[in-house]
């Protein structure tokens, strides 16, 4: 909590301190959501709108790790998704484990998978993303070669009969607790801050004795993992998925858009972006089924051209007073 | 190794390198002048290929015919466009990302229109060309003796190669013969510099988005020719084939993309020929992560390092 006295030392002694405010409404936050996506099943809310609620937010959240605190765009973030998914499956159908054994089997193997590619983080920029882009869409070319018994081939795996859908929703509220935390250490912690520097001056991170890759590396297999996760559970909770749909390029493009909407770089913005964006998308195809897509694609157009640090962001530069109580 | 077989996937190679490579000359001069990551680079080629194929439903005209007044028209759209988008993304914090999510958006919205105006089938352009197909080789008792082997070409991909290569030369020529073409060059090289020097950088940029577009609805009319059917859904493989290119090429190099395309593609359709489809379609992006690690610096020598 070293920072906490340092942010703050001119008002010490005073409970009200900007960070405490700032970090109960944060955990107050945190709090309400999770009791509102727990009790949806008791009342009898439509669980697949709560549940997409809450893996958008677990997505957008962890890509926020790489890309808002590291500064790196990964197009190719669906690979950890589909990674987890089949790691899953293949855990499930071909090892005979249970479920919930299953899905760390496939967060295991998207971390593994991220260690692999570990060495495009010296990438920069544009070419960081297109490897990352290049590397999922191998991925889902490699998954499409293997043998049918263990990847089930082009029909993909089915879950639905050992996986009870409502397991797999309680597993997603762990899972969001899960990100949600690790957001709230990540942006207090000397891992973040020192990320924050490298992104915004590597030179000088490097001078004030940051280990640059190492930091980098860290926030990378935590956004892998949360992101393989994710898959696991969304396996878990639909029952069914294919190369297609699990190496799906939508899944980058929504999340990089949820997490944008929000505004990178803290902990606050994928949450309000995804939930808002996914509110909206789903207010959309209900109004308007024929031209969803078309809104959807406006609003992002609207969203960047009008307000490119997203809601939260955009925001807190136009009441900079804000800044203090955002985490 | 059958020879026939080898032969006819080096001439698709060829006619698909073809396009790959206009696809990557687009892409660059967008990226290169603008610094727009351009998302929506194949919804702007399907474009084209979807104006070949409703005049030819509504006309009865060859996709030929479309390539002149695409030109036009899309330069023209892309140059308007130019001003309702770009301008304003120049001023948030990081142009590059932004510029893809706005391509984005672009491209969900540019697919939605499409799909609502054609639906989403998969439509086929039935036109032909007389003959409709070109022997270029025969090979003697390619499959024993007596029984020769053919290396068959449709003439609507000889046809769309030709207006392909006379594009990539006037495109060549534009760039480096003309004053605009070499202000875009140079506005690749370094943007601040060439608003010293007194160039109207929004005209240029506007010129560089609509010629950007042009080429790309171009590229589709050819497309619809080479591959004679229609996708709403088609764009993100033919953006990523324009990134590989250019990065294969080197990222703002107009010259290098056109060799990386024909590379590109003689790769790609050798390799669906001898492999498994699933194998063939990854070898592009396996070269392309090899040649970002091994030959870092592409032809122009970007810094790509961190």
């Amino acid at each position: 909590m070293a920072n906490v006295v340092t942010s703050s030392a001119s008002s010490a002694g005073h409970w009200l301190r900007p960070d405490i405010v700032r970090q109960l409404i944060w955990y107050l936050l945190i709090v309400v959501l999770v009791f509102w996506c727990i009790t949806a099943p008791s009342r009898d809310a439509n669980l697949s709108l709560y549940f997409s609620f809450m893996m958008w937010i677990t997505l957008a959240s962890s890509l926020n790790f790489i890309a808002g605190f590291a500064g790196y765009m990964p197009f190719g973030f669906v690979a950890f998704y589909g990674l987890g998914a089949y790691g899953t499956g293949i855990a499930v159908k071909v090892l005979g484990l249970p479920i919930w054994l299953g899905v760390p089997c496939g967060a295991a193997l998207g971390v593994a998978f991220a260690l692999l590619v570990a060495p495009s983080l010296r990438l920069a920029g544009i070419y960081f993303a297109i490897v990352s882009l290049s590397l999922a869409i191998i991925c889902q070319r490699v998954v499409a070669l293997l043998p049918e018994w263990l990847t089930g081939g082009s029909l993909g795996i089915n879950l639905g009969v050992v996986a009870d859908r409502e397991h797999g929703y309680y597993a997603m509220v762990l899972v969001l607790v899960g990100v949600l935390v690790t957001a709230s250490w990540l942006a207090r912690s000397r891992l973040g801050k020192a990320l924050k520097a490298i992104r915004d001056d590597v030179e000088a991170a490097d001078a004030m004795g940051i280990d640059v890759a190492r930091s980098r590396l860290k926030a990378w297999l935590l956004a892998a993992l949360f992101a393989s996760l994710v898959g696991g559970v969304d396996a878990w909770f639909t029952g069914a998925f294919d190369t297609q749909t699990a190496f799906d390029v939508l899944v980058t493009a929504k999340t990089v858009i949820y997490a944008m909407a929000g505004g990178l770089g803290t902990a606050l913005g994928p949450v309000v972006g995804a939930g808002v964006l996914v509110w909206v998308d789903d207010q959309i195809w209900r109004a308007f089924p024929v031209l969803n897509n078309f809104l959807l694609g406006l609003l992002i157009v609207v969203l960047i051209l009008f307000a490119p640090r997203g809601i939260v962001g955009s925001l807190m530069q136009r009441f900079p007073r804000l800044r203090r109580y955002v985490m | 190794m059958n020879e026939v077989l080898l032969l006819q996937g080096l001439v698709g190679g060829i006619v698909f390198g073809a396009i790959y490579a206009l696809i990557g000359a687009s892409l660059n001069v967008m990226v290169g002048v603008l610094r727009v990551i351009n998302f929506a680079h194949g919804e702007f080629i399907l474009a084209g290929s979807f104006f070949a194929y409703a005049m030819l439903m509504g006309l009865g005209l060859n996709p030929l015919y479309a390539v002149a007044p695409v030109a036009v028209l899309f330069f023209l759209a892309g140059y308007g466009a130019y001003f309702v988008l770009i301008p304003r993304l120049q001023r948030s914090d990081e142009p590059e990302t932004s510029s893809f999510l706005l391509m984005f958006g672009v491209s969900l919205m540019m697919i939605a229109v499409l799909t609502w105006i054609f639906e989403a089938d998969i439509r086929p352009v039935n036109f032909s060309f007389d003959p409709i197909n070109v022997t270029l080789l025969v090979v003697e008792d390619a499959y024993g003796p007596g029984r020769d082997g053919r290396v068959i070409v449709p003439t609507a991909r000889i046809v769309a190669l030709a207006v392909n290569a006379l594009m990539i030369i006037a495109l060549t020529w534009f760039l480096y013969r003309t004053l605009t073409g070499k202000a875009m060059r140079a506005a690749i090289m370094n943007r601040d510099a060439v608003q010293i020097v007194g160039i109207d950088v929004h005209h240029l940029s506007a010129t560089a988005f609509g010629l950007a577009t042009a080429i790309a609805g171009v590229t589709g009319v050819l497309l619809a020719m080479v591959v004679p059917s229609v996708d709403p859904n088609g764009g993100p493989p033919l953006a990523l084939v324009g990134f590989v290119v250019i990065v294969l090429g080197g990222l703002g190099h107009p010259v290098g993309a056109l060799l990386a395309g024909v590379l590109f593609g003689v790769v790609e359709q050798v390799a669906t020929v001898m492999l498994p489809q699933a194998a063939a379609q990854m070898l592009g992006f396996v070269i392309l992560i090899a040649v970002i690690f091994f030959r870092p610096s592409g032809i122009l020598g970007l810094a790509v390092s961190r």
